[in-house]
């Protein structure tokens, strides 16, 4: 296995590497009937449900061990920052929001890319993030990314050993349908976690609201990355959207029914009809 | 907290105190009318305004030493005489749906007085059309008892299942059917109330006089804060619900939305439902069918020849307001929406069970009114600042409103708003509901509207009381020092206090 990553010295503090992407709130997604587009004018963002459980263990992390170092890592448009601004506020140490118009349309091998690039020169133990997105759930970047970087790489992480997590090893629980299993795994590496982990963000203290916590947060661009056009964007996306549509739904027939005999047993039959009992 | 027993920081003189005061009632009162239960106090403390902060067992105010349930007006009249007496806060409840903080308690030595044992509807005359309740009575009751007759009382609003007489009258209330039947202000016709003094006074029902200012406003409203209601007698109205016509429109913005309501209701048409949402509203109550877009709906109620004549004039505003109007809308979608409007008691508990789980709760409105010119601009003046203003915009998860209760001269905005909550649950209002509700009351008394349509003052938006009452502030502070010279009444409700504000931060 190829591992090119760098490895945090051992004279130093404990470095997590937190990746995450903030997705679009789909309940509050609203489409533009009239052009056939979403309507993003006020297209509200989220911390991505398993990411956000992947940065509050890095803060219990931090919180056993107050030398530990942890940065946000974020590929993204610019209105992003309130969103990472607050993770800032919640004794995160430095946020990373890598992002430029080249990075536009970029699928996820085109995101590898831009991430790998820029991982690939800082020095960590851990990288944590989450296992599905909510926009894509096709949980390929992490994957991916422990390819480039020559990591070891777990997904559907519903715990991992506060205890025994440190600069050498992790040891977790992946869950399926059937049973539980526990892996341990050398750092550094790559931990995926599900929202099923349960990690929690804590609440931003209410002084730390007004914090300017802005000095701790880096923008990177193409310029400082110099990543191949050819490589990132929708040029260099292995994935082509040929078209996108929005599904046709019939108007159905409107019914009410009451609660009786009769009510019952026409909800009944349909119910049964669609084989939902 | 736990709740059964009494807090440890509590000095020794205040819990003396405490006990006192039970002594005191308990010569009024039997033990059974004499509620100390620490879990029912702690519910006591506050009411859906720190909805939130109360699901998660954070509440920052005192809770009050005893709920006592009197059986009749004279040991009202007494417990309000002790109270004066003893400088004891009395908060006045009686349906507990209040919104604004008019029953949350600010005080260490407070009694509620609840009209649990006030719940006889004394008379149904339908002869005269009016019905008389004692203040314990739930609206649903006599709406039921009416409808057994082919009556109704008219009013209707979303608390419909829970609230009962003497909260509705003391804040105010309205209906979502005021635009034909009116506000509870156009109902009460004569009320029987108690001072703080032991004073009871009964205004007479007449169908109308000139003795004089009418007296019945200064109990209408009062939230609490200057006497007791103990009875009402309301108007009631003929039923005629096989005539109800329903309305609904997709249009291209709020503002045509509005203009339609003017147009409908300035040509002396009276629909029983006349509203109009903004997009982001349109969506949470209308999925199924909004687009998108904004939503104007009516209904359309009375005799037929009333529904038909109303019928008629919705149908001439939209048409001429045709180029804002995109789609009619199924009326049967309009009249099931209708049909489950209301919030239950099940609904109110639903949603505190899952405060309790879950960092969000199901958002809160603030209601105002104003002239015609002026609402689209206080509409839109609102919510520019708090897109551009408000720090945590970003944690908005909906922001829009509607307008549901029109007049000759003008209609109410119903500013309604949710957010991820990022903060402590101590501190959700002052991070969340404070500054939004601070940029629509400053928006509204800017442009000479009122703060409050229909939920009252109550306690956090008093500070903005003399803003909105301008020179006639004086009329309404020497209501207080007549009535209420000692203050015992919902201390802090309407009226500003400084020794309150440590609450309202």
């Amino acid at each position: 296995m190829r591992r090119n990553s760098m490895k945090a010295d051992h004279t130093e503090p404990l470095r997590i590497i937190c990746l995450v992407k903030f997705v679009p709130d789909v309940d509050g997604f609203s489409y533009d009937y009239e052009h056939s587009r979403l309507n993003r004018s006020y297209q509200r963002m989220i911390l991505n449900p398993d990411d956000a459980c992947a940065v509050a263990f890095a803060l219990q992390v931090k919180q056993a061990h107050p030398s530990a170092h942890i940065e946000v890592v974020t590929m993204a448009p610019r209105t992003v920052e309130p969103h990472l601004l607050d993770l800032l506020r919640l004794q995160i140490d430095t946020g990373v929001l890598i992002t430029d118009p080249a990075f536009a349309g970029s699928d996820t091998y085109a995101t590898t890319t831009v991430l790998e690039t820029y991982l690939g020169g800082r020095s960590y133990d851990c990288i944590l993030t989450g296992t599905c997105t909510l926009d894509g759930a096709t949980s390929q970047v992490p994957a991916q990314l422990a390819q480039s970087l020559g990591l070891d790489h777990m997904q559907d992480i519903t715990g991992i050993d506060l205890n025994s997590f440190d600069r050498e090893q992790a040891v977790f629980t992946v869950e399926d349908d059937n049973d539980t299993y526990t892996y341990q795994m050398a750092l550094p590496g790559i931990l995926s976690l599900t929202r099923a982990s349960g990690y929690k963000l804590p609440y931003i203290a209410y002084e730390d609201f007004t914090k300017d916590v802005s000095a701790n947060l880096t923008v990177v661009t193409n310029q400082e990355l110099r990543c191949p056009p050819e490589q990132i964007g929708l040029t260099g996306s292995l994935t082509q959207v040929v078209e996108t549509f929005v599904p046709e739904h019939q108007r159905r027939e409107h019914r009410t029914v009451q609660v009786d005999e009769d009510g019952i047993e026409y909800i009944y039959t349909m119910l049964k009809e669609r084989g939902y009992v | 907290m736990n709740h059964n027993t009494i807090p440890t920081t509590k000095n020794w003189e205040e819990v003396v105190k405490r006990q006192e005061i039970i002594t005191c009632l308990q010569k009024i009162l039997d033990a059974e009318q004499i509620n100390t239960n620490q879990e029912d106090l702690y519910d006591a403390s506050a009411d859906r305004y720190k909805k939130y902060a109360k699901a998660r067992n954070v509440l920052d105010v005192p809770m009050p030493v005893a709920i006592v349930y009197p059986y009749n007006t004279e040991e009202i009249s007494k417990l309000l005489k002790l109270c004066n007496t003893h400088q004891i806060n009395v908060i006045p409840r009686a349906g507990k749906t209040a919104t604004e903080g008019g029953l949350e308690n600010w005080k260490e030595e407070t009694i509620v007085i609840d009209a649990l044992h006030l719940n006889r509807i004394i008379d149904i005359d339908t002869y005269n059309m009016q019905a008389t309740v004692e203040a314990g009575v739930p609206l649903q009751m006599l709406e039921d008892e009416l409808r057994e007759l082919g009556f109704t009382t008219g009013h209707s609003p979303q608390s419909k299942p829970v609230a009962k007489y003497g909260g509705l009258v003391a804040t105010r209330s309205i209906g979502q059917l005021s635009t034909y039947y009116g506000a509870i202000e156009d109902m009460v016709v004569g009320l029987e109330c108690v001072f703080p003094d032991g004073q009871i006074c009964r205004i007479k029902n007449v169908p109308r006089r000139s003795g004089g200012p009418d007296i019945r406003h200064i109990a209408i409203g009062n939230e609490g804060a200057l006497c007791y209601i103990t009875e009402v007698t309301v108007k009631i109205f003929t039923f005629h619900p096989q005539n109800n016509k329903f309305f609904g429109y997709l249009v291209k913005d709020i503002d045509t939305g509005i203009r339609v309501l003017r147009e409908v209701v300035v040509n002396g048409f009276h629909p029983s439902v006349a509203r109009t949402y903004s997009e982001e509203d349109a969506a949470q109550h209308f999925y199924h069918f909004h687009r998108g877009h904004c939503v104007l709906l009516f209904m359309a109620e009375g005799p037929k020849g009333i529904v038909d004549a109303t019928s008629e004039a919705i149908e001439a505003a939209v048409a001429l307001h045709k180029a804002g109007i995109i789609e009619q809308v199924d009326s049967v979608l309009i009249e099931d929406w209708f049909n489950n409007l209301n919030w239950s008691q099940q609904d109110i508990d639903d949603e505190f069970e899952g405060m309790k789980e879950h960092d969000a709760h199901a958002g809160y409105t603030t209601e105002i009114s104003a002239d015609w010119k002026s609402i689209p601009v206080i509409y839109h003046n609102v919510i520019k600042r708090i897109r551009e203003e408000y720090p945590r915009a970003h944690d908005l998860t909906m922001l829009g409103g509607h307008s549901s209760h029109s007049y000759i001269n003008g209609t109410n905005m119903y500013f309604v708003y949710n957010y991820d909550i990022h903060c402590a649950p101590q501190d959700e209002m002052r991070i969340y509901h404070h500054p939004l509700q601070k940029i629509i009351v400053e928006e509204t008394l800017k442009l000479g509207g009122s703060m409050c349509h229909h939920h009252g003052i109550g306690k956090f938006r008093n500070e903005w009381t003399q803003a909105e009452h301008g020179s006639a502030y004086y009329m309404l502070e020497k209501l207080k020092s007549a009535f209420d010279p000692n203050g015992i009444m919902n201390f802090g409700t309407i009226f500003y206090q400084e020794e309150g504000h440590k609450f309202q931060q």
